[in-house]
């Protein structure tokens, strides 16, 4: 784990310093991996997801998502640990307990009724916390929009996936496609929209990942100081 | 003793004239007009008199009071504004005003039985101001949306919507580039016409 992650980082910061300027140096081979996750979904997991949608009732689909939501919080936990963040890092263990146990092996967010906070955390969140930028965009085939920092993230959240070293491989399989389906099912009406008001859609999912990643990263507490991009070019000119 | 005094009540008079005299115009501050925009909007959802499309079109207008499409325009396009004609200027306004329209109608003709809680206001440079709001309830529990607000002519209009970091003005404004980077304000233009007509094949006029 330890060489994993330094490796990572001697990685992200060599990365970090050819793309000051452009976020997607890999555009080209980005777009292709793209167009075909993008294939994919409307063959495969569109359809398979709005048949999902159309069986099961909301509550039942909220349950699913808390199950997997709970079986994330360990990687919560040791990412709290990483970051430093003691309380958050107790709230997590709280949540685990209450909603694994009363919340019946997690179907039930009983943790968020008794007030205890989730917490949003991720091993490429602790690398940015840890001050590695992003790196260049990335789409991994199937696996959607990354960069290279939160592509060494996710080999961090695998590996510490308790369960997974309990379990056949066969069983994480299945589980990784219940959440996927699950997750689709709610994003429908989202990414369909998205999609038809995009002029450019791999534009629209690119700028959105990364601005989204990076307020994770800092905790959703936004920056005051602002880029040019309120700024009107030209605007002392216009003044008469 | 008597001077002093009526110093005082003309320099408090001249505070208030000057104090009020843009709030008048305007009658309220950002977050008041966030709040007003969110009890409208609540309104014409639970509206059960009305049908999707006249939902989503009262939704529409909602968004032509409210948002500054002139000032989003300008910085959506940034140097790129100044290279297009004033008839392409005012069709790129036409087409963009009906576009963000659209999508807000949409977007939020999803959100049912959601609220909208103000969090706070932040100062922004050039006298912008920030107002920060949750959305509590519903599919999109705990989403954080945060509305920059620009003041004209005395009435503060929404400039930009920041969903969880990912801003709605900065995202088009690199779509807009990279269409523009591969057939300048023609292709971007004839792009904006045909997405239009591929959403909403019935409604063509925008107004």
């Amino acid at each position: 784990m330890k060489r994993g992650v330094r490796a990572a980082l001697g990685a992200l910061a060599l990365a970090g310093l050819g793309c000051a300027s452009t976020p997607d140096p890999w555009e080209g081979m980005n777009r292709g991996t793209f167009w075909f996750n993008e294939r994919v979904d409307r063959a495969v997991l569109e359809p398979v997801a709005t048949g999902w949608d159309w069986i099961l009732p909301e509550r039942v689909q909220t349950s699913v998502s808390n199950f997997f939501d709970n079986l994330f919080v360990p990687i919560v936990f040791v990412n709290d640990l990483f970051q430093a963040k003691p309380v958050a890092a107790s709230q997590d263990v709280g949540r685990f307990v209450v909603n694994t146990t009363a919340g019946v092996a997690g179907f039930f967010d009983v943790a968020s009724r008794i007030g205890i906070p989730e917490n949003d955390e991720d091993f490429g969140q602790t690398f940015g916390r840890w001050g590695c930028p992003p790196g260049p965009y990335l789409v991994l085939p199937l696996l959607g929009p990354s960069s290279v920092r939160d592509a060494f993230g996710r080999v961090g959240d695998s590996a510490s996936t308790i369960y997974g070293y309990f379990v056949p491989w066969a069983v994480t399989a299945g589980l990784t496609t219940v959440d996927t389906v699950n997750v689709r099912a709610a994003l429908l009406e989202e990414i369909r929209q998205d999609r038809e008001e995009s002029l450019d859609f791999y534009v629209f999912v690119r700028n959105a990942y990364l601005e989204n990643r990076e307020h994770r990263v800092r905790d959703r507490v936004v920056p005051s100081d602002e880029d040019d991009l309120y700024y009107i070019e030209d605007e002392e000119e216009d003044q008469p | 003793m008597k001077r002093a005094p009526r110093g005082i009540v003309a320099a408090i008079a001249l505070a208030c004239v000057a104090g009020t005299a843009p709030a008048r115009a305007g009658s309220a501050g950002p977050s008041a007009v966030i709040r007003e925009t969110a009890d409208a909007v609540v309104a014409v959802l639970n509206d059960g008199a009305l049908d999707t499309a006249q939902r989503r079109k009262r939704i529409e207008d909602i968004a032509y009071e409210r948002f500054d499409f002139d000032t989003i325009s300008r910085l959506v396009l940034g140097r790129n504004w100044k290279a297009l004609s004033p008839a392409q200027q005012e069709e790129f306004l036409r087409e963009f005003r009906a576009l963000l329209s659209e999508s807000y109608g949409r977007r939020i003709d999803r959100y049912e039985q959601e609220e909208v809680k103000i969090l706070g206001e932040r100062a922004e440079q050039r006298g912008d101001v920030t107002v920060q709001t949750k959305i509590v309830g519903g599919q999109a529990n705990d989403l954080q949306v945060d509305y920059r607000l620009r003041q004209k002519e005395g009435v503060w209009l929404v400039i930009d919507v920041v969903v969880e970091g990912a801003s709605l003005l900065s995202n088009y404004r690199s779509q807009f580039a990279e269409v523009w980077s591969q057939g300048g304000p023609e292709t971007l233009l004839k792009r904006m016409r045909e997405r239009k007509i591929a959403t909403e094949p019935a409604s063509a006029d925008a107004g």
